[in-house]
């Protein structure tokens, strides 16, 4: 049975990882249409001369690194409470923020911050998208935590102040050392989801934060040039070996 | 909890610094894609001394979105004609002052008073197309009429716009009736129309069809003529054609929008599109067809006598610009376009 | 009892981010976009005055009833095959000893990049002219090319493709934390594999199999990139129809009341969940 698992999840994998060689191939294709004419790397060459690529790629880097650290702060402490005790109103939204179609989460939050507007002399911008990528990636932190700490024994905090420390103490020194592959694992996710996000991004972002996904959706619908596929290529080897390199780390 | 806030103010701000300018004066412009040459934005920055924020989009709705709120950031955007009028009506759009306009004469004398602005006290007319067919030379006969799109020989190797005013409109055409009536009844023939045709559709395609007829996926397809020189660009075997029954026309013009603080920067740059060697050359890379004469006499002759992008004033008469569609006729088209696609 | 208060004053604090969270940028949003639907469409976008439930009415159309049990009937399709093809992955890892966490970020890998990239990615792959097409007529096994684009199929398998990962990960979360112990009892009681997956290791994953089943379907409901660009804007689901009416129609508290609904329909189905597991997931 082993053997046949394993050829079958070769199978899926190649399902799953298609795409990304297909894209990988036409990378490197001289012509800007879906027909191969040659080998090039002018797509490459491209991306590092595209000022609009460079900043969207640093605006989704500032909006996924504050967007993650804030939501695992925030869906760590979260789960941690909700472990301690439950609370049916708290679980049932973040569910339903979890499972709530882009469109409606997006369109919503773009109401209520031209509705803020009104008070708040503020724009969309950065600061926005921060927020709503935060609102939706919380859920996953939560869950992911969650699931972490179904495995842990409140024993050990108990034996903690036992022997003297206060609750933040039993938490600070117990419980979240042992939570951090779980923390690590939940920003990972957190990270990528707000890496990656177009539908709700490209509602509320501003006039000087374009990101990344909303420069490539841009490409890609107007049927441009593999200068996408190139961006694709290079994200998926960078992660790939960020990935790695946790892992590493994580082991040893 | 400190701690948290702290870190948190901390990266806002670094985040507004990433976006502050360095000092120089700041035009944010909101285009459609592909709508200017590679160096057109460098060099206006260059010449000026200003930084330009240019984003893109695909649609008025998606363009309006954003601006209706009145507080969206952007100086220059460019809707279609018939969204002025909506826009002046929502007090949206600021004066356009001629006298920082020295280069306006080189427009077209047509766009020097178009229909929808005839004092162009708004906007200015920039880039101008149509609707047709484009299709693959290889098919037996060309297709050169609207009805054309409803014969069984093209079946599965078909595609329509997918966009409820261009598909109504061409089934309204193809009747014999007007481009934008209003008529409910001529709106339900349309409607059937539409609905016999799509069993012979491959699909409803915006952007996609182009790639797939220089493939060869597809013979022919309801197209926009820049997007279909582009395709002909490619593959030589491919033409367009002005349909025999009438075509869409629309214009797509720079506003600048009344939001705005730098009004004065905002008609310089317009000022800096009308100049005729900028606007050829964004013709040359984006394939467009410009609405400034001088411009157009600076192309190759290759370039200006390309029927596909500039049509012969006989074809050209055949064209009926788009209008603005009342409240009530919007909600109609719209019900029907999902009956369309739901059929 | 001093200790009981220090944790509740503990978990009040922990709680206080994620509920300002929820408070601020979920349920008000929500409120906001409820009052939309109560209201009337602007003459070109934007709306006003009059309140009216119109935008409800309009729902109870049989044109808009057969979108939904069409999403309906997509939705509940993609789950059903997520499920089948993800569980033996799932399986599949949990029994990969110390490879197991390299396994599951390939899982997770693919959505590093855009997921409309990787749709035009198929898109290629799929087309009459596509890699798949000219393979198959190059090994003389069709003629003409297959029709795998712009059907109910294509959009099936796209979304499929784009959710696999959220059934794999909750099924594998159950499986990983089953006890080896359990499957080595049934085979010394004499079972044979088949029957020790179907009466011990499935029911056993039961949790993990809804968890993941939930987090297909309901975004799979209102998915609609992937049944605009692989269904070739022939069919319109839920996720097509709202998109439409916030963008070409300009139909804002129409779009609203629909999204209302839908979150209606989803409220009742976590609500289920949630009442029917003994251990939820959060």
């Amino acid at each position: 049975m082993k053997r046949w698992l394993g050829l079958y999840a070769a199978a899926v994998y190649l399902f799953l990882h298609l795409p990304l060689a297909i894209l990988a191939v036409f990378s490197f294709n001289s012509s800007r249409f879906t027909v191969w004419q040659g080998f090039s790397l002018t797509w490459y060459r491209a991306i590092f001369q595209d000022r609009q690529l460079g900043e969207s790629a640093w605006n989704s880097a500032i909006i996924a690194v504050a967007a993650t650290i804030i939501s695992t702060m925030a869906g760590t402490a979260c789960a941690y409470g909700l472990w301690k005790r439950g609370s049916k109103l708290l679980s049932g939204s973040l569910y339903l923020s979890l499972v709530t179609p882009e469109i409606v989460m997006g369109i919503s939050l773009l109401a209520l911050f031209q509705w803020s507007f009104r008070w708040l002399h503020w724009r969309l911008g950065l600061h926005t998208v921060i927020l709503a990528h935060v609102a939706f990636s919380i859920a996953y932190v939560v869950i992911a935590i969650a699931a972490r700490l179904r495995t842990f024994s409140p024993a050990l905090e108990e034996a903690a102040l036992d022997l003297g420390a206060n609750e933040w103490q039993a938490f600070r020194f117990v419980t979240l050392p042992a939570l951090l592959p779980g923390i690590v694992a939940a920003a990972l996710l957190a990270l990528t989801v707000s890496f990656d996000d177009y539908v709700i991004t490209s509602m509320v972002a501003g006039v000087d934060s374009e990101t990344l996904p909303m420069v490539i959706y841009a490409m890609a619908r107007r049927g441009a040039s593999p200068v996408i596929n190139a961006i694709s290529a290079l994200i998926v080897v960078v992660f790939g070996a960020l990935v790695l390199i946790s892992e590493r780390v994580r082991a040893s | 909890m400190k701690q948290r806030l702290n870190r948190r103010t901390f990266l806002m701000g670094v985040a507004g610094l990433a976006g502050c300018a360095r000092g120089r004066p700041r035009l944010n412009v909101y285009n459609w894609s592909n709508y200017v040459a590679p160096d057109t934005i460098a060099n206006f920055e260059a010449e000026f001394g200003v930084r330009v924020r240019y984003a893109t989009y695909e649609s008025n709705e998606e363009m309006l979105a954003k601006v209706l709120s009145g507080n969206s950031g952007w100086d220059v955007v460019f809707p279609t004609h018939n969204r002025i009028q909506p826009m002046r009506q929502y007090r949206l759009l600021a004066p356009i002052d001629h006298a920082r306009l020295p280069n306006l004469p080189n427009l077209e004398p047509r766009f020097q008073s178009p229909p929808w602005d005839p004092r162009l006290e708004y906007c200015v007319p920039y880039m101008w197309g149509a609707t047709g067919i484009a299709y693959n030379r290889s098919v037996a006969l060309a297709p050169a009429a609207w009805a054309d799109l409803w014969s069984a020989r093209f079946k599965g190797r078909l595609t329509m716009l997918d966009d409820p005013e261009e598909v109504l409109g061409a089934c309204l055409l193809k009747l014999r009736l007007s481009y934008n009536s209003t008529d409910v009844a001529s709106l339900r023939r349309a409607e059937r129309e539409a609905i016999a045709q799509k069993p012979l559709l491959r699909a409803y395609l915006n952007a996609e069809y182009r790639d797939q007829l220089v493939a060869g996926d597809i013979l022919v397809a309801h197209s926009w003529a820049t997007t279909a020189q582009q395709a002909i660009d490619a593959a030589p075997q491919l033409g367009f054609a002005y349909p025999a029954e009438g075509f869409p026309l629309y214009g797509d013009n720079a506003v600048v929008l009344r939001e705005s603080g730098r009004a004065e920067l905002a008609h310089q740059f317009i000022n800096y599109l009308l100049r005729a060697p900028v606007a050829a050359a964004i013709v040359q890379t984006s394939r467009t067809a410009t609405a400034n004469a001088a411009a157009q006499a600076l192309l190759p002759e290759a370039l200006r006598s390309n029927t596909t992008l500039f049509p012969t004033a006989g074809t050209l008469a055949r064209g009926q610009w788009i209008a603005t569609m009342p409240g009530a006729t919007q909600r109609l088209r719209d019900r029907m376009w999902t009956e369309i696609k739901s059929a | 009892m001093k200790t009981a208060s220090g944790w509740e004053r503990l978990r009040a604090w922990f709680l206080l981010p994620a509920w300002i969270w929820m408070a601020v940028l979920f349920a008000a949003p929500f409120a906001i976009v409820i009052v939309y639907s109560l209201l009337t469409r602007g003459g070109y976008g934007g709306l006003g005055l009059p309140w009216t439930l119109e935008n409800y009415q309009r729902l109870a159309d049989p044109l808009y009833l057969g979108i939904v049990l069409r999403s309906f009937m997509m939705a509940a399709a993609t789950t059903a095959i997520c499920l089948l093809l993800g569980f033996p992955l799932a399986l599949f890892i949990s029994r990969a000893g110390n490879r197991k966490n390299i396994y599951l970020q390939l899982v997770i890998l693919p959505f590093w990049t855009s997921f409309l990239v990787r749709l035009y990615a198929w898109l290629f792959l799929l087309r009459d002219t596509g890699l798949i097409n000219t393979a198959l007529q190059h090994l003389g096994l069709i003629h003409d090319p297959l029709p795998l684009l712009y059907n109910d199929g294509a959009v099936l398998l796209g979304l499929v493709y784009g959710y696999l990962p959220f059934m794999v990960l909750p099924v594998y979360a159950t499986l990983e934390r089953l006890d080896p112990a359990l499957v080595e009892a049934a085979a010394d009681l004499g079972a044979k594999p088949w029957p020790t997956l179907l009466h011990v290791i499935l029911p056993l994953s039961a949790p993990g199999i809804r968890a993941g089943s939930i987090l297909v379907f309901i975004p799979a409901l209102g998915a609609y990139l992937t049944p605009d660009l692989l269904g070739g804007g022939r069919t319109v689901l839920i996720g097509n129809l709202v998109q439409n009416q916030f963008t070409t129609a300009r139909d804002w508290p129409f779009g609203a009341a629909i999204s209302v609904g839908l979150m209606a329909l989803v409220g009742v189905l976590v609500l289920l969940m949630l009442r029917s597991e003994r251990e939820g997931l959060v």
